[in-house]
């Protein structure tokens, strides 16, 4: 018998094989060294079975690897292995109890997959596959339903299928490594039905949809009440229509009962969602916007369609029709209502820009084969390769080669990340250079980007303290109209001019018309919307509307100094050598470097990180010594080299001479100097300080000019503190402060302002990296946390920058200011119109100026209204940030 | 006066008083939600021009579950807020939206679509 070498597809002998190699249960035989050398360093990728089936034709028998849900195993899987090996055609079950698989070799002509599903749930133990929903268009006959079931069940991979023909979806328990989508689509259609997305599974364009239908149908419904609206028009106001002026009453008086009869479909199909509204609330005991448009509409059909068929009843010059008020309103209400989500549309542009970031596809390896799947369909466990170029998918681990990764998007780190194996790379960030492999951890609504997403239509979706108010006012605004039309009608009525009815009539229609509690309601979450979503195009996550509200009152900004101010890492800054030094700056710093190799502590990190920039090659230490609390000691090519504090030196009995003076220095500055001593000799210092961010200061002086006092806050030492805060232009610093103390600091600050201006006036924000900080962070009125995307979901503070500069808290504070301008733009100006629109519709000018308003024209102002506020929201988002973040 | 003044002016009256104690004054029907097997409390709310029921009990400290059903297309429903409990869904029309917190202090708290116009109330005991 011969086999195949996987590699080069030679037929050899197994007893003379170069070389075996054990896989996934399966040997596999090799000709040469070379052979087995590719397939050491990719096994994956040569496994003879197929991705997709599972099984290798050539081979009798399958094998398949069966995860089971109640891992790790509680019971004994005897019961387990013994029902699946009672199934006909299973030869052999293997149980591994740490990794909770079953293996089951097997012969696929004879048993399948839903078999062994079924006995191994009547041994009690669970399969766990995923589970995925499928709709299928057009699902009609009831027995298609069981073929289609049967199909499915006879995929590969598949442990269970039903068809529900009421939903018109099917759902499918299967083992995803062991089939696709695509092949479960393909099952489907081979009974000649389309498959598509499960309607609870639709992307989000959805909603974009939903609008677009929504807006064809306003839009159908405005043209055909626009169209009556025309003849509608000429007959109310015949007088100055050429040939409908010569027309006697009775002629006209038929005219009009046409325009009735013509404004009913108007009413009942373009109005249709006013009186269904208006009725749905008045079951509820509530009214709204509905209420008052039904009312209003309905009244003036009522009244004219009694005037034309009882003229008799009405006094002299009042029986004439107001069709037109019925057609004309709810024509411009159904443009506005259709103006008014195309805006609304545009509002939320900020979440589809997120999403817009999330990649299509992966390239998942299954088995060692590579196939490109839907990003839905990645699980966690995946192994999935990425090519330069290429957006990562999801979140994961890298397992295989080393890239750089542009995570601009998420994290606002300008430049590309180095990637190497063990490095964590998230989703939706761009791979620049190499190609990798990443297990994946996290996906769907998990990763990174999804959490961010969640979080900011959360934010969107939430409320403002200042909306309470516009809250409670439309609370009562409806009933309140209504009481005040009816009191326009009583007032008309006993003491207006003649004709009374119809005066008392017009002005109370146009009461209920010109109301708008809409323009009310919309004021703040629009504007919310259009904010917080532009704080996040600019990598500012703002939690709540709340918070958004406060960090407008920002006066105090508490910024902690390390990681917040300072990159929170310590680097090299100088390197000097004494008079009598024998080596070069280079040379001490190679020799320094070498010894600090071996050595753990961070300020080791930073001299060796700051040799290898520099490009120098460093050996490996001999005889190296740590003597805590002074420093260290090693041969370097021979050389003795010390490296350490200056109680090391005295220890060592070296003499500094000059370099005293300039460690004196440096440490002034806030950097901490080192000794080096080469053969007994003090060959110079090494500084390395934790270094300022590089935008700090411009950011702290746009604080500042913004007219915000800016305070340090530190654990570090006064002398350190200091020098950094002069670095950066900070007058005020609260140094040597334990951490268990900051959030009690920060309380102290508002306590203070308090008492200056009256609490609640200054408020006090906090910036911090988020994880010693947190006590501080829920303390002040605004906490700020400096993050990286990939943490937000943890963050408990209000606002999180997931660019690591303080920029962002410039621009946070920026963008609260403009929404909360919007926002009082908005309701002021919403409540402008109403508290001036009803009085003049309730004739208020008429005594002085004898004016009053048509209900035309309360029909046109109360549509656009509420346009108007939805454009205002959208004016923010041209809102561009002081320091943009492009 | 004349008489249809008169007869005008008590029918404001009356208006007047029937629309206070309508939208004000009269008590509002209140659904208790009811508890499933898995200790849930489930509530089913139908949303078409109003929310039906609208005013909701519930107990404190044990999940509630709403299941909303858009009945309507117009755009002013499709999301439903609890603001007190910063949460909210899209209400895709005709589909069964599921929400589930729970709400830990007794008190009255409201929801609401985006812009206010239905309302309903989650009282928890």
């Amino acid at each position: 018998m011969t086999v195949k070498d996987p590699i080069c597809g030679m037929e050899i002998d197994p007893k003379t094989a170069f070389a075996t190699r054990e896989h996934m249960g399966q040997t596999y035989y090799f000709c040469s060294k070379n052979c087995v050398d590719q397939f050491d360093a990719a096994p994956h990728s040569f496994m003879t079975s197929s991705a997709t089936t599972g099984f290798n034709s050539e081979l009798p028998l399958a094998r398949i690897e069966l995860p089971i849900a109640d891992y790790p195993f509680y019971k004994p899987t005897d019961a387990l292995k013994n029902a699946v090996r009672a199934l006909g055609g299973v030869s052999q079950v293997t149980a591994n109890s740490t990794t909770g698989r079953v293996w089951v070799e097997y012969d696929p002509e004879k048993v399948n997959l839903y078999q062994m599903a079924e006995a191994i749930k009547s041994a009690g133990f669970h399969l766990d596959g995923a589970q995925t929903r499928i709709g299928i268009e057009n699902l009609r006959c009831a027995s298609c339903v069981t073929f289609i079931e049967n199909e499915l069940k006879a995929t590969p991979g598949v442990l269970n299928a039903s068809v529900n023909i009421a939903t018109q979806e099917a759902t499918v328990d299967y083992l995803p490594e062991k089939t696709t989508l695509f092949s479960l689509n393909i099952s489907i259609e081979s009974w000649g039905y389309k498959a598509r997305l499960a309607t609870s599974d639709e992307p989000v364009d959805k909603q974009e949809q939903a609008h677009d239908r929504e807006y064809r149908r306003l839009m159908n419904k405005f043209w055909f009440a626009a169209a009556v609206s025309l003849p509608v028009m000429a007959t109310a106001y015949y007088q100055f229509v050429p040939f409908l002026n010569t027309l006697g009453m009775n002629t006209l008086r038929i005219l009009w009962g046409v325009t009735a009869l013509l404004t009913l479909p108007v009413m009942f199909w373009s109005g249709s969602d006013f009186f269904t509204g208006a009725w749905a609330a008045f079951t509820h005991r509530s009214a709204n916007m509905n209420t008052l448009i039904a009312l209003g509409t309905a009244t003036a059909w009522l009244y004219s369609t009694a005037a034309i068929l009882f003229p008799a009843v009405f006094p002299a010059g009042t029986s004439e029709p107001f069709y037109d008020v019925v057609a004309v309103v709810i024509a411009l209400v159904m443009l506005g209502q259709a103006l008014e989500l195309r805006a609304k549309g545009q509002s939320s542009a900020a979440i589809k820009k997120l999403l817009g970031l999330q990649a299509k596809t992966a390239r998942v390896i299954r088995d060692g084969q590579e196939m490109d799947l839907p990003v839905d369909e990645v699980l966690v466990g995946d192994v999935i390769q990425v090519h330069p170029g290429e957006k990562v998918p999801v979140d994961g681990v890298i397992v295989e080669g080393s890239s750089a990764v542009d995570e601009s998007m998420l994290t606002g780190e300008s430049l590309p990340v180095s990637k190497k194996q063990g490095d964590e790379v998230i989703g939706a960030t761009l791979n620049k250079t190499g190609a990798f492999k990443f297990h994946a951890t996290k996906v769907g609504k998990d990763t990174a980007l999804a959490q961010i997403v969640k979080m900011v239509q959360d934010a969107q979706n939430s409320k403002a303290p200042i909306a309470r108010l516009a809250d409670i006012i439309s609370g009562y605004f409806v009933p309140v109209v209504m009481i005040l039309a009816v009191w326009t009608f009583v007032i008309w009525f006993n003491w207006g001019p003649q004709p009374q009815l119809v005066y008392a009539l017009v002005t109370s229609v146009t009461v209920l018309i010109i109301a708008c509690p809409c323009a009310l309601g919309l004021a703040t979450p629009m504007s919310l919307m259009v904010g917080i979503g532009k704080g996040a195009e600019n990598g500012i996550l703002i939690r709540s509307g709340e918070a958004l509200q406060t960090a407008r009152a920002i006066q105090t900004v508490v910024l902690d100094k390390t990681g917040t101010i300072t990159k929170g890492k310590p680097e090299l800054t100088d390197v000097v050598i004494s008079e009598q030094s024998s080596v070069s700056n280079d040379e001490m710093l190679r020799l320094a470097a070498a010894v600090e190799t071996l050595s753990e502590h961070p300020l080791a990190e930073a001299i060796v990180e700051g040799a290898k920039v520099k490009g120098l090659s460093l050996v490996p230490p001999e005889n190296f010594e740590a003597i805590p609390g002074h420093g260290v000691i090693a041969q370097v090519e021979g050389h003795r080299i010390i490296l350490g504090n200056l109680k090391m030196m005295q220890r060592e009995k070296i003499s500094t001479g000059n370099l005293d003076e300039i460690a004196e220095q440096l440490a002034d500055d806030g950097k901490t100097p080192m000794y080096v001593s080469i053969n007994g000799q003090a060959a110079g210092l090494i500084a390395v300080a934790d270094t300022v961010k590089e935008d700090s200061a411009e950011a702290i002086a746009a604080l500042q000019q913004m007219g915000i006092e800016v305070v340090m806050i530190t654990g570090d030492n006064r002398r350190t503190a200091e020098a950094i805060a002069r670095k950066v232009g900070i007058k005020r610093v609260l140094a040597e402060v334990l951490p268990e103390d900051k959030a009690k600091n920060v309380q102290l600050l508002q306590a203070d302002s308090a008492g200056k201006r009256g609490a609640g006036v200054k408020k006090i924000a906090m910036v911090g990296d988020g994880i010693n900080d947190a006590p501080a962070l829920v303390q002040a009125d605004v906490g700020l946390a400096i993050g990286t995307g990939t943490d937000v979901a943890i963050e408990a503070a209000d606002i999180t920058l997931i660019k690591g500069s303080l920029k962002g808290v410039v621009t946070a504070i920026e963008v609260s200011r403009a929404t909360m301008t919007n926002i009082y733009q908005n309701l002021v100006g919403a409540f402008f119109y109403n508290a001036l629109g009803v009085p003049v519709a309730m004739g208020l000018l008429f005594p002085f100026f004898g004016l009053l308003l048509s209900p035309l024209i309360a029909g046109a102002a109360m549509a656009f209204s509420s346009v108007t506020v939805v454009g205002n929201a959208n004016r923010l988002r041209g809102f561009k940030p002081k320091f943009s973040a492009k | 006066m004349t008489t249809p003044q008169i007869i005008v002016t008590l029918n404001g009256f009356a208006l007047t008083l029937l629309i206070i104690w309508y939208f004000w004054l009269a008590p509002k029907g209140q659904t208790r939600a009811a508890v499933s097997e898995s200790g849930t409390q489930e509530v089913a709310v139908t949303v078409k021009g109003g929310y039906t029921p609208d005013v909701i009990v519930v107990q404190k400290g044990r999940p509630v579950r709403f299941t909303f059903t858009r009945q309507e297309s117009s755009a002013c429903s499709e999301k439903v807020l609890f603001p007190d409990f910063n949460q909210s869904a899209l209400l895709p029309e005709g589909e069964q939206v599921t929400l589930e917190f729970t709400p830990d202090k007794p008190g009255e708290y409201g929801f609401q679509c985006q812009m206010g116009m239905l309302r309903g109330k989650l009282i928890v005991k």
